[in-house]
């Protein structure tokens, strides 16, 4: 291979074309903040977090919840919120464990596992959020058609009239549009993170994997 | 202490700087990218650095910190300006017989690299280095054999590059 060796040939001559940098400036450089992938994936990953204890919290003081309250939903209330706050905090440790994982200086491979290990801890707390969302609005929602007493008379209204299947069909759609907005915010999320901050990694990584088998 | 111990970083980097400017040189294509990836290198290094325990040279576990920037961590400016397409359509206008002096030639195999994708990069700058194979494939994190292998698949692709 002669073009290499004259390319090595030039590499090893050629050091003095590079700027010189001083003390002062790599010294600067080091107390800049890193816009890393991995920075840029905790900040997200943190937000999901926050963004579903957020959904908890601000909805638990409303109104409606309030009056849901009042209806007879402790048995299936304390143990959804019990295992909701476990289920968070056994992912906020794992998140935590496989990111102080990440070293620069594992090999490459390794490395690239380790950063998409976070991802996958995140993603699999979020697709845990969605099934348990879908799960607790359909109870929430037996519950409403089988206590609230408004929608009980309401519902007894559409049944004289004729419209109940339009009742409850509304009251579904609106349930589902809820979950459509919901979704999407997660998708958000996800086109943001993968479209954009881990495309080069997941090449990479492809093609390390495609060379190693 | 910190302060000690960040002057005595900065004074290791300062010393093998080169290195960094290496790497920068076969991952970017223009000044702003090189000087962007080398502050970011020189921050992970320095992040990286509680846990050098200098039982490897600082050299070889720059190469290590600096690949690994490059390949994995660094997010590319979007900034970026395409100058390696304006280069290539230059240099196919150039491409007569009697332009074949070793400059061009150089400019041609450096063109050439970095039309490579990431991973062959980091196997050009290796064997650029004088890395031996064990060392790639310590690096990188596979086997000797498939380093080896995909060596010898990157020099052909260069080739096929400069002579299609």
């Amino acid at each position: 291979m002669d073009e290499l060796e004259l390319l090595k040939k030039d590499w090893k001559k050629d050091k003095s074309n590079f700027p010189k940098l001083s003390h002062n400036d790599i010294y600067k450089m080091i107390l800049k903040r890193s816009s890393s992938i991995v920075r840029w994936i905790f900040i997200i990953s943190l937000l999901e977090f926050v963004f579903w204890a957020a959904i908890a919290f601000a909805f638990k003081d409303s109104k409606e919840i309030k009056e849901f309250d009042n209806l007879n939903t402790d048995y299936i209330i304390i143990p959804l919120t019990i295992i909701g706050y476990c289920v968070l905090i056994y992912f906020f440790y794992l998140f935590f464990r496989n990111y102080k994982r990440i070293s620069a200086t594992d090999n490459t491979k390794s490395l690239m596992d380790n950063i998409l290990k976070t991802r996958r801890t995140v993603k699999n707390y979020v697709a845990f959020n969605l099934v348990y969302l879908v799960i607790a609005t359909s109870f929430a929602l037996f519950i409403q058609f089988d206590q609230n007493p408004q929608i009980a008379s309401m519902a007894h209204q559409a049944a004289t009239n004729g419209n109940l299947f339009v009742f409850y069909a509304r009251m579904i759609s609106v349930t589902i549009v809820f979950l459509i907005g919901a979704i999407s915010i997660l998708l958000f999320f996800y086109w943001i993170i993968y479209g954009f901050l881990l495309k080069r990694l997941n090449k990479n990584y492809k093609e390390l994997k495609k060379m190693d088998i | 202490m910190d302060k000690k111990l960040e002057h005595s970083f900065v004074a290791l980097l300062e010393e093998n700087q080169n290195i960094v400017h290496k790497v920068c040189r076969i991952y970017t294509d223009n000044q702003e990218a090189h000087n962007d990836l080398f502050q970011e290198i020189a921050i992970q290094l320095w992040k990286a650095y509680p846990k050098f325990r200098g039982d490897a040279k600082f050299s070889t576990w720059m190469y290590r910190v600096g690949l690994n920037t490059a390949i994995t961590l660094y997010r590319k400016s979007k900034r970026k300006i395409n100058t390696s397409e304006i280069e290539t359509v230059e240099f196919k206008l150039k491409e007569d017989p009697y332009d074949d002096t070793e400059e061009e030639q150089l400019k041609l195999l450096y063109q050439a690299v970095h039309q490579l994708n990431d991973i062959e990069k980091a196997l050009v700058f290796l064997y650029l280095e004088d890395k031996d194979y064990r060392e790639i494939s310590d690096t990188l994190g596979i086997s000797e054999v498939n380093a080896r292998v995909k060596m010898n698949r990157v020099k052909t692709k260069l080739k096929t590059i400069l002579n299609p």
